[in-house]
C-alpha cells in the first residue's frame, strides 16, 4: 500500500511513517499544504492521510475539496484534533472518506487505512461471502460453517457480515461500533468484546479451526489463514 | 454638540428635514407653475381687450381721435399702469407714454414678452401689438416689474415654510435623542462595564414593553445565559484540574521513575504499556468533557431530527444484552409502542446507553434491569431505566449535578464520574430533565424529554438560567408556557435527585 501523509507535527509524522513502514507499506510525507497538494495531485496513492490544520495558505479540507473537484478519487482519511461532531461532518462533506481524531492509537489508524484502501476494490454487489469454510448468504441471511448451519440473531449476522467483508484486515472496536451499531461514541465498556466472544462461540465449535482472532492493542481479524 | 452631530439622532433629523424640504418643493413647483401661467393669461387677456377697445376708437374717430384718447388716458393713469403707444408707418410715435418705439418689438402684430428699457430702468414688459388700417401701429403693454412683489411673496412664504421645517427637525432630533438614544447610551455604558469584566451589571428595564425594553430584557437574558456558561467553564476547569491531574501525576511519576532506575527491557516495556493505559484514561476523560461541553453549549441542537426514542432504547437494550447475560442479569425492554420526538439520535443513544451501563455496573448477578419508554400526556416522553441494585443513599443527593462526582460505593469500579452528568445534559438539551428515584430496591432513572421541536429545547435551556424571554414569550405564548413548566420541573427535580457515580 502506498500512503501519503500530510501532517506538520514532526513527532506524529515520525510515528506514523515508521509504523507504516514496519507494516510493510510505502509512506510519502509532506509537512505543509502546498507540498501535500502537489504530491497528492501528481503521484498515484492507495490512500492519503490528511491533517486538517496545516501551515501555509492551504488547509487540509481545501486540499481535499480541490482534489475531489479535479476528479481524484483516492480514499482520504482525515486526521484532526478537532473532534466536534460538526467538524467531523464538515470533514466528510468536503470529500474525506473517514475521520480519525487525535490522539489516536496506531492500530486504529492502520485498520482504518486498510479498510479504506480496499473499499474501492470489493464494493460490488455480492450475494454471499466466504472465509475458509465459513459462509454467509446475504439474501436469505443464513450462515453456515461447512455443513453445520449457524443460527444468528440479526445483530450477530450484521457483525459477522462486517467482519467477513473485511476478512484478513484488522477491525477495531470503534469501527465495529460505528459500522455495525451506528454508535458514534464510546460506550466505555467492553460490550463489543462480549458481542465478539458470543459470536466466536457460535462460529467456532471446539473441533473447528479458529477464524476470529483478537489482535492485541488493535481489535479483531477474521481470517482463514494460519 | 459635536457628539450630537455624530449621533444617529442627528442623521435621522437631517434625513427627515431633507425629505420634508424635498416634499415641500415638489408640492410648491406645480402650484407656482399654475399660478404663473394663470397670471400671465389674465394679463395678456387684459391687454388684448384694451387693444381691441383702442382699435375700435381708431375705427370710429380716426388717428387724431385715438391720439387724443391715448393722451387723455396717459394723463389720467397712475404712472406705469399701462404702456400705450400709437405710431405711424415709420414707427415714429404719435402719442403715448413711450418716447420712442422700443427697438425689440418687431413691426408685425402679435403678443410679446420682451426686455425693454423704461425711463432708464431695465425691465421686462408684455406687449400686444396691433397694426391698424393705414399702417398705424398700436402698442399696448404692461411693465412686468409691477408683479415682482407678488412672486417674491410666494418665495418668501416657501422659504419660511422650509425654515420652520428645519427648526422642527433639529428640535425633533434633540428630542428623539433625549427620549430614546439616552437609553441606548445607558445600554452602551452597561455593556462596556460587562466587557471590562464586571458581570454584575444588567441593563435597566422599566415596566411596559416598548421595543427598547424588550431588547433590554432579551439582552439581559442573554447575559444571564453567558454568565451561566462562564460559570460552567470555570467548574469544568476546576474539575479538569482535579481529575486530570491525578492520572497525569501517576503517568509522570511512572515515566520519571523509569528514566531514573533504568530497569531491564522487559520491565521497561511493561511500564510503558501501563503508561499508555494511563494516557488512554486521560484521553477518555478529556473526550467525555469535550462531549459534555459540546452538548451544554447547545451546539448539538442543529442535529435534531424526527426520531423514535423507543427504537433507540430497544437498540441500546440489544446492544447491552450480551453483557447483561454474561453477568447473569436480566435486561428487558418494556415499551408501549413508538415514542416520536424531535431529537438527536446519537445523543439519545449515548444517554440511554449510559443509564444501562450504569445499571449493569451496580446490579449483581441474578438481578434485573428494565428499560421502559412511555409517551406521557402533555407531549412528553419518559425513558426509564430501573435496576434492583443498591440505589443511591440520600446523603449523596446534593451532589447531583457535580461533574466527576463518584459516590463512596463506586470506589474501585471503572468510570470517570461523568456518565449521569452527560445524561442530565442530554435531557436538558432535549427540553427535559433527569430524575433519579427509588425503585424499592434499586435506582429508577427517569429521563423526561419534551416531544416538541427543537424550539422547546431552546426555551428550556434558557429557562434554566432563570431567564424570562419577553420577546419570545410575546411571539409564542405556547413556547413560553413550556419554558415555565420546564423551569419548574428542573427545580423540583434538583431537589428530588438521588445520584450515584457512573462512568
Amino acid at each position: 500500500m502506498k500512503v501519503l501523509l500530510v501532517e506538520d507535527n514532526e513527532r506524529v509524522t515520525r510515528f506514523v511513517v515508521k509504523g507504516l513502514q514496519e507494516a510493510g507499506h510505502v509512506a510519502d510525507h509532506a509537512d505543509n499544504g502546498r507540498d501535500g497538494m502537489f504530491l497528492a495531485a501528481s503521484e498515484p496513492y492507495d490512500v492519503i492521510i490528511m491533517d486538517r490544520m496545516l501551515p501555509g495558505q492551504i488547509d487540509g479540507l481545501a486540499i481535499i475539496e480541490a482534489l475531489r473537484k479535479s476528479g481524484n478519487r483516492t480514499p482520504i482519511l482525515i486526521l484532526s484534533a478537532l473532534s466536534d461532531v460538526d467538524e467531523r461532518i464538515k470533514g466528510l462533506k468536503s470529500g474525506g472518506d473517514d475521520y480519525l481524531t487525535k490522539p489516536f492509537a496506531f492500530g486504529e489508524l492502520l485498520a482504518r487505512l486498510d479498510a479504506l484502501s480496499r473499499r474501492l476494490q470489493g464494493s460490488g454487489t455480492q450475494t454471499s461471502l466466504r472465509v475458509g469454510d465459513l459462509h454467509i448468504d446475504l439474501l436469505s441471511r443464513k450462515a453456515s460453517r461447512g455443513t453445520r448451519a449457524i443460527a444468528l440473531q440479526p445483530q450477530e449476522f450484521k457483525l459477522l457480515e462486517y467482519l467477513m467483508r473485511h476478512a484478513g484486515q484488522v477491525v477495531t472496536r470503534t469501527m465495529l461500533l460505528e459500522n455495525v451499531w451506528d454508535y458514534h461514541f464510546d460506550p466505555q465498556t467492553n460490550v463489543v468484546d462480549v458481542h465478539i466472544s458470543k459470536l466466536r462461540q457460535k462460529i467456532e465449535s471446539d473441533a473447528e479451526r479458529p477464524l476470529l482472532r483478537t489482535v492485541r492493542n488493535a481489535g479483531y481479524m477474521l481470517t482463514a489463514d494460519e | 454638540m459635536n457628539k450630537f452631530l455624530r449621533s444617529s439622532a442627528f442623521t435621522l433629523a437631517f434625513g427627515y428635514v431633507a425629505f420634508g424640504i424635498a416634499a415641500l418643493i415638489l408640492f410648491a413647483a406645480p402650484l407656482w407653475y399654475a399660478y404663473y401661467v394663470t397670471l400671465q393669461e389674465t394679463r395678456v387677456e387684459a391687454l388684448r381687450t384694451d387693444s381691441q377697445r383702442l382699435s375700435e376708437i381708431f375705427r370710429r374717430q380716426g388717428v387724431s381721435g385715438l391720439s387724443t384718447y391715448i393722451d387723455n388716458r396717459v394723463g389720467m393713469q397712475i404712472p406705469g399702469e399701462r404702456i400705450l403707444l400709437l405710431a405711424d408707418s415709420t414707427l415714429h410715435p404719435l402719442s403715448g407714454n413711450l418716447p420712442v418705439w422700443p427697438a425689440s418689438v418687431p413691426p408685425e402684430s402679435g403678443e410679446f414678452d420682451l426686455p425693454i428699457t423704461l425711463a432708464g430702468n431695465h425691465t421686462r414688459a408684455m406687449f400686444v401689438h396691433a397694426v391698424l388700417p393705414g399702417d398705424y401701429h398700436l402698442l399696448v403693454g404692461r411693465d412686468q416689474a409691477l408683479f415682482a412683489p407678488l412672486a417674491a411673496r410666494f418665495w418668501y412664504g416657501l422659504s419660511a415654510a422650509i425654515a420652520v421645517l428645519s427648526i422642527a427637525g433639529v428640535v425633533g432630533g434633540f428630542m428623539i435623542r433625549r427620549a430614546v438614544l439616552m437609553r441606548v447610551d445607558s445600554i452602551h455604558g452597561t455593556v462596556q462595564a460587562i466587557v471590562r469584566g464586571d458581570w454584575s451589571h444588567r441593563l435597566p428595564t422599566k415596566a411596559g414593553s416598548d421595543e427598547l425594553n424588550t431588547l433590554s430584557t432579551t439582552i439581559n437574558g442573554m447575559l444571564d445565559q453567558i454568565e451561566q456558561l462562564l460559570h460552567g467553564v470555570r467548574d469544568v476547569s476546576n474539575a479538569i484540574a482535579h481529575d486530570l491531574r491525578t492520572p497525569l501525576a501517576e503517568l509522570r511519576s511512572r515515566l520519571e521513575e523509569l528514566s531514573l532506575t533504568r530497569p531491564d527491557s522487559e520491565e521497561t516495556f511493561a511500564e510503558i504499556e501501563e503508561a499508555v493505559v494511563d494516557v488512554d484514561r486521560v484521553i477518555l476523560i478529556f473526550n467525555a468533557l469535550l462531549r459534555l461541553a459540546e452538548i451544554d453549549t447547545g451546539m448539538r441542537r442543529s442535529g435534531f431530527v424526527p426520531v423514535n426514542a423507543a427504537d433507540v432504547a430497544r437498540q441500546a437494550v440489544d446492544f447491552y444484552l450480551p453483557a447483561a447475560e454474561l453477568k447473569g442479569i436480566a435486561l428487558l425492554y418494556r415499551g408501549t409502542g413508538p415514542a416520536h420526538i424531535s431529537g438527536d439520535p446519537v445523543l439519545l443513544a449515548q444517554a440511554i446507553g449510559n443509564l444501562i451501563d450504569n445499571a449493569l455496573k451496580y446490579t449483581s448477578a441474578g438481578g434485573a434491569i428494565s428499560v421502559e419508554v412511555h409517551e406521557l400526556p402533555v407531549s412528553k416522553i419518559q425513558v426509564t431505566v430501573a435496576d434492583d441494585g443498591p440505589g443511591i443513599p440520600d446523603a449523596e443527593k446534593p451532589k447531583v449535578s457535580t461533574r466527576f462526582y463518584r459516590g463512596d460505593a463506586s470506589r474501585g469500579t471503572p468510570g470517570v464520574g461523568l456518565g449521569l452528568t452527560l445524561v442530565a445534559s442530554v435531557a436538558k438539551v432535549h427540553g427535559g430533565v433527569l430524575e433519579l428515584g427509588d425503585n424499592h430496591p434499586g435506582l429508577r432513572a427517569n429521563m423526561v424529554i419534551s416531544a416538541q421541536a427543537a424550539g422547546g429545547a431552546l426555551q428550556s435551556v434558557l429557562s434554566s438560567s432563570g431567564t424570562q424571554l419577553a420577546a419570545a414569550a410575546a411571539a409564542d405564548p405556547a413556547a413560553a408556557k413550556l419554558e415555565n413548566t420546564a423551569a419548574a420541573g428542573s427545580t423540583s427535580a434538583a431537589h428530588n435527585l438521588r445520584i450515584r457515580s457512573v462512568s
